[in-house]
């Protein structure tokens, strides 16, 4: 990899200071928390920049507050921690499921909540330093016409990248809200809009967050009274990213769905929510006729490649699964 | 395996007699008779007269292993060192031009070379086109990103279907498709399916795999100017690299050493130096100084060889009675610019009434394929197991039987017996026809089998030398592979003389010893434990003689019991091992040993089954048991030999689930050069593996096992699927998408 300068400043105005006010300027620096996604693109030259940023200094980033009502996660809580707390596991099972699907148990104490939803694609012609896909500022999605076993089958166009992240989509069926601060203030947004699709934007990018800004912790909204899971399908037991997943949260009231959030993962560039799923969902039992129909909505819009059809019936039996574990 | 004529060559002269031996060529086994002396050999004891060998023994470099002492050809370090890298052509083809001054900018750059190309431009995708060496692994990485490298692309071809077309871009200039060879009579084998009441037509692929050393390919030269150099390689054979390197270090071969205490895996990728190696050689000899040139991760997925992926197409028949009557099979190897690899001649292992077996190799603009792991069983093994499979279903028959049938061989019949029952097959509820679909979870049942040589031939010398203050030596020059070596050269000479086997120090891996086989088709041992037998019986003899002269006692009457004490049976005494060989004076005794031929056998079997759960809604595979039950003649280390069989089911579940080299059909690039992209199975992808040596075989003789156990798993694997689910995958791996697209193939 390329030479950098490590920063490690201790406060977040610090940090801030060290980042560029636009995109323009992507060699310039970059913040890093865990490391984990970081670092392969630097070994890859997928990036060079010159100088990093090391958040870890940075007070308060770490606060894990999910005693009672309304949660807060900070940015640089471990997937480890969100595995292991006994309050996350209980409170919000669905975040526990999905940080505990992350990658390895080593992994998991380095990589940290921001970095996991802001972590880049695994997309095989983006990690490989001799294309220059569309991602990478070139004019072709090779996935497209390419090997796309891996690739989108919601929201695809021009670029077919799946989004990676495990804690999205689960954030996402918990209504949560992102928090993102710059160099001068701090706004936050639900969670679902931070993402973008590349056909709405900036294409070498999956998210709205700007040059200097940094994502400092997610809200979570309390939901007693809810049920929900994460179903992660992958390759591989251990250490993969999904291949399709199911993020699904429901409050059940008198035995029939009285809300319902579906979210999925691995099969579009961003979380690919559900809302006619959740529309069809409430107000109905939950039994096989209703998890079938589910499984059938949510698949109807999707549209598959050359090799990566499987994922239809894949995610449709996954959502039966996760229908079944909350019935 | 290369198919010998049943008898010699010619009658054998008086006193002597033919054998045969297997010799093996780029690690492919190949059979010859062998003209020897007649006369009585040594054996090895009877086995329940044996104290060390064939009972669990822990190896003897565990400690270093396991604590990171081992020092690897990875791990050398020496003053002055450089880091070597390579610059490797993106293109599949393209002719190159290099501007090296660049890369001699960068800090820390000591110097680069361009690699001879002859003047023709590279032929395949990641040939290696220029080397730097560095006084860091990132200078070195800094210096060949900074070479002005322009490359003019030619016309390739990475994929069959792109070789075999019309027009198609040439590999050779004998064409893309070569070395066509054939067995058998077409048409008597197309008369004989009229005679079948079940005819299967199939097509079964398999992907180009690779042998994902752990540590990757490379050496470090120890070339410094003068006349001399010292090579720490990661190789599988000690004497091979000195060879090689002496002639691009412009040295005679004797002044090149070559040391090899520990590698980190071949499976059949490390015999000669490579390109790395040269490279190494030639910076060395430009610097003067000691290169460290091994592969990264990436460089070695796409110059370090691999497994010829394969493409077959095979028509067989069986009558309703259970007999396999005939079979055409079409194959085609796929090894890049190499030939692939398949056992040539009559269909494997099993022998339809009539058959017709031809294959060609294709060639493609990519990596030549090397040796790997039993080169083309297992290949061979998943069309015919799949196939032998298809017709018994297709016949309503138990596959187990069909099997029985058809193979006609006790080993086979007690092997697959002893499989089917650990397997649960005799309990199980679907056996001549698929389970049904309707269910969640699915589960099957599958079988194969395994051939394989693993036979010894005369090539290692071995040194057994006893100091006057007890301890005990072994010496020669075999590399351990990770197998076992060390443990059991430890260990036989222990049991031959009473000890323990850590009171015997095995020193092995180095030039400075005698000389020993590669480690090529599994003959290591077969090779080298009768030299040490050898050895040590012709030191304890020797020392037993010394001993007699000293007491003035019939050497006949002396013996060495367990603890190493020595009684003389005519007399009472008893002195113990170290006392004895304190009378040994001043001078340590030595003695030498080689091959025996009777303590050698060759030809092991092996069959495997697998249990498999399939889940309907999603496709999800999961694997829930193994079982291998292999012979080997005479187990020497058991713990070592279940490692082994448990390795190659754990390799072969690998091949049958995730492994699979993919490279873009348009753009020529690979994108599975990492192992985040090219899946290995891990921890949380094995089942239950049971892992059992077949004690049935009483040949009193040592054999190769490793490459037995690697073949016949993702074949049994496959026709698990099958029996769970009905859904017959022809083509590796076997991913959720596949099984999916078969079950709504299924259901509609």
């Amino acid at each position: 990899m390329k030479n950098f300068t490590l920063l490690q400043p201790d406060s977040f105005q610090a940090a801030v200071e060290q980042l560029p006010s636009s995109h323009d300027d992507p060699a310039r620096s970059r913040v890093m928390a865990g490391g984990q996604d970081l670092l392969g693109e630097l070994k890859d030259h997928l990036i060079e920049p010159d100088t990093l940023v090391d958040l870890k200094g940075v007070p308060g980033m770490d606060a894990l507050d999910v005693g009672h009502g309304d949660a807060k996660f900070g940015a640089l809580v471990t997937m480890a921690e969100l595995e292991r707390s006994g309050e996350v596991q209980s409170r919000f099972p669905i975040l526990a499921e999905a940080a505990g699907s992350v990658a390895s148990p080593q992994i998991r104490t380095r990589a940290t909540l921001g970095g996991n939803l802001c972590q880049r694609p695994r997309c095989w012609y983006y990690r490989n330093e001799h294309t220059v896909c569309l991602k990478k500022g070139g004019t072709e999605c090779f996935s497209f016409a390419g090997m796309s076993k891996y690739n989108a089958i919601f929201g695809g166009g021009p670029s077919y990248i799946v989004h990676p992240s495990d804690m999205a989509p689960a954030l996402v069926a918990l209504d949560a809200t992102v928090v993102v601060r710059g160099s001068a203030a701090e706004w936050k947004m639900p969670l679902a809009d931070f993402f973008t699709l590349p056909g709405e934007g900036d294409v070498t990018r999956e998210n709205l967050l700007g040059g200097d800004e940094v994502v400092t912790g997610v809200e979570v909204p309390d939901h007693t009274g809810w049920r929900s899971t994460y179903v992660k399908f992958r390759e591989r037991g251990t250490f993969d990213w999904a291949l399709s997943a199911v993020a699904l949260a429901l409050r059940v009231d008198g035995g029939r769905i009285a809300e319902a959030r579906l979210v999925l993962g691995g099969v579009a560039p961003k979380p690919w929510r559900c809302r006619s799923t959740e529309g069809l969902l409430v107000g109905r039992e939950l039994n096989e006729e209703t998890f079938q129909a589910a499984a059938e909505d949510a698949l109807s819009g999707a549209q598959a490649l050359e090799h990566n059809a499987y994922k239809i019936p894949l995610t449709k039996g996954l959502i039966i699964k996760a229908l079944r574990k909350l019935a | 395996m290369s198919t010998l004529q049943e008898s010699p060559p010619s009658p054998a002269p008086a006193g002597k007699k033919w054998i045969r031996i297997t010799q093996v060529v780029d690690g492919h086994d190949v059979e010859e008779w062998m003209l020897v002396d007649d006369v009585e050999g040594i054996a090895w004891p009877a086995r329940e007269s044996l104290r060390v060998l064939n009972t669990d023994i822990r190896r003897v470099d565990a400690p270093e292993k396991v604590t990171g002492r081992a020092v690897y050809a990875h791990d050398v370090r020496l003053p002055g060192m450089l880091y070597g890298r390579l610059l490797l052509c993106p293109y599949p083809k393209a002719s190159v031009s290099l501007d090296l001054a660049p890369a001699l900018e960068v800090e820390g750059v000591e110097g680069a070379i361009e690699l001879d190309l002859g003047g023709n431009p590279t032929g395949y995708l990641g040939q290696p086109v220029a080397a730097v060496a560095a006084s860091t692994p990132e200078a070195a990485e800094d210096g060949i990103r900074a070479i002005r490298a322009v490359y003019e692309e030619q016309d390739w071809v990475v994929t069959f279907e792109q070789a075999i077309a019309e027009d198609a871009p040439q590999v050779s200039s004998r064409g893309n498709i070569v070395r066509p060879g054939e067995d058998g009579d077409l048409g008597e084998a197309r008369a004989a399916l009229e005679q079948c009441d079940a005819v299967v037509e199939a097509t079964y692929t398999l992907p180009v795999q690779h042998h994902v050393c752990l540590e990757t390919h490379g050496m470090v030269v120890d070339y410094r100017g003068g006349d001399e150099a010292l090579l720490y390689a990661s190789t599988q054979g000690t004497f091979i690299p000195g060879r090689e390197a002496a002639q691009h270090l412009d040295l005679a071969p004797s002044k090149v050493s070559t040391t090899v205490q520990y590698m980190g895996g071949g499976f059949g990728s490390k015999f000669g130096i490579g390109a790395e190696g040269r490279a190494a050689c030639l910076l060395a000899v430009q610097l003067g100084r000691p290169i460290h040139l091994l592969l990264t991760r990436s460089d070695e997925f796409l110059m370090a060889g691999n497994r010829s992926g394969s493409h077959q197409e095979l028509v067989g028949g069986a009558t309703a009675d259970g007999r396999f009557v005939s079979l055409i099979q079409r194959i085609s190897k796929l090894g890049g610019i190499g030939g692939g690899s398949h056992p040539s001649g009559r269909p494997y292992i099993y022998e339809p009434e009539k058959h017709h077996v031809s294959n060609q190799s294709v060639m493609t603009h990519t990596d030549s394929s090397r040796a790997m792991r039993a080169p083309g069983h297992p290949q061979a093994s998943f069309a015919i197991e799949s196939m032998v499979d298809e017709l018994a279903y297709a016949i309503e028959m138990d596959p187990l039987e069909f099997r029985l049938r058809n193979l006609n061989d006790p080993f086979y019949e007690r092997q697959l017996d002893r499989a089917a029952r650990e397997i649960g097959w005799y309990d199980h509820r679907y056996r001549t026809k698929p389970g049904p679909i309707d269910r969640e979870k699915a589960t099957g049942i599958g079988f194969a089998v395994a051939t394989w040589g693993g036979g010894g031939r005369p090539a290692c010398q071995v040194e057994v030398r006893i100091d006057p203050d007890g301890s005990v030596v072994t010496s020669v020059g075999s590399q351990d592979l990770g197998t076992g070596t060390r443990t059991y050269v430890a260990a036989i000479t222990a049991e031959e003389f009473g000890l323990e086997v850590a009171a015997v120090t095995a020193r092995i891996g180095s030039t400075d010893y005698g000389n020993a086989n590669a480690s090529g088709g599994s003959t290591t041992t077969s090779s080298l434990a009768p030299a040490v037998k050898d050895a040590a019986r012709n030191a304890r003899l020797k020392f037993l003689g010394r001993l007699a002269e000293s007491w003035g006692v019939d050497a006949e009457n002396l013996a060495i019991e367990a603890g190493g004490e020595v009684v003389d049976r005519g007399g009472d005494r008893r002195v113990r091992w170290r006392d004895a060989c304190a009378e040994l004076g001043a001078t340590a005794l030595v003695a030498n040993g080689e091959w025996q031929r009777d303590l050698a056998g060759n030809g092991i079997h092996g069959a495997q089954a697998a249990r498999v759960e399939v889940d309907t809604l999603t496709g999800e595979l999961r694997l829930v048991k193994m079982v291998g039950v292999h012979d080997c003649g005479l187990p020497l280390n058991r713990r070592a030999l279940k490692s082994q069989i448990n390795g190659g089911m754990i390799e072969s579940l690998s091949y049958a689930l995730f492994e699979e080299r993919v490279i873009d059909p348009y753009l020529g690039v690979q994108l599975t050069a990492d192992l985040d992209n090219y899946k290995v199975a891990m921890t949380g992808d094995l089942p239950e593996i049971e892992a059992l040596i077949d004690d049935g075989d009483d040949r009193n003789q040592v054999i190769g096992i490793a490459e037995g156990a690697i073949i016949p798993g993702q074949s049994a694997i496959a026709n698990a699927i099958y029996n769970a689910c009905g859904v017959r995958l022809r083509s590796l791996p076997f991913t959720p998408g596949k099984i999916l697209e078969g079950l709504e193939a299924l259901r509609s």
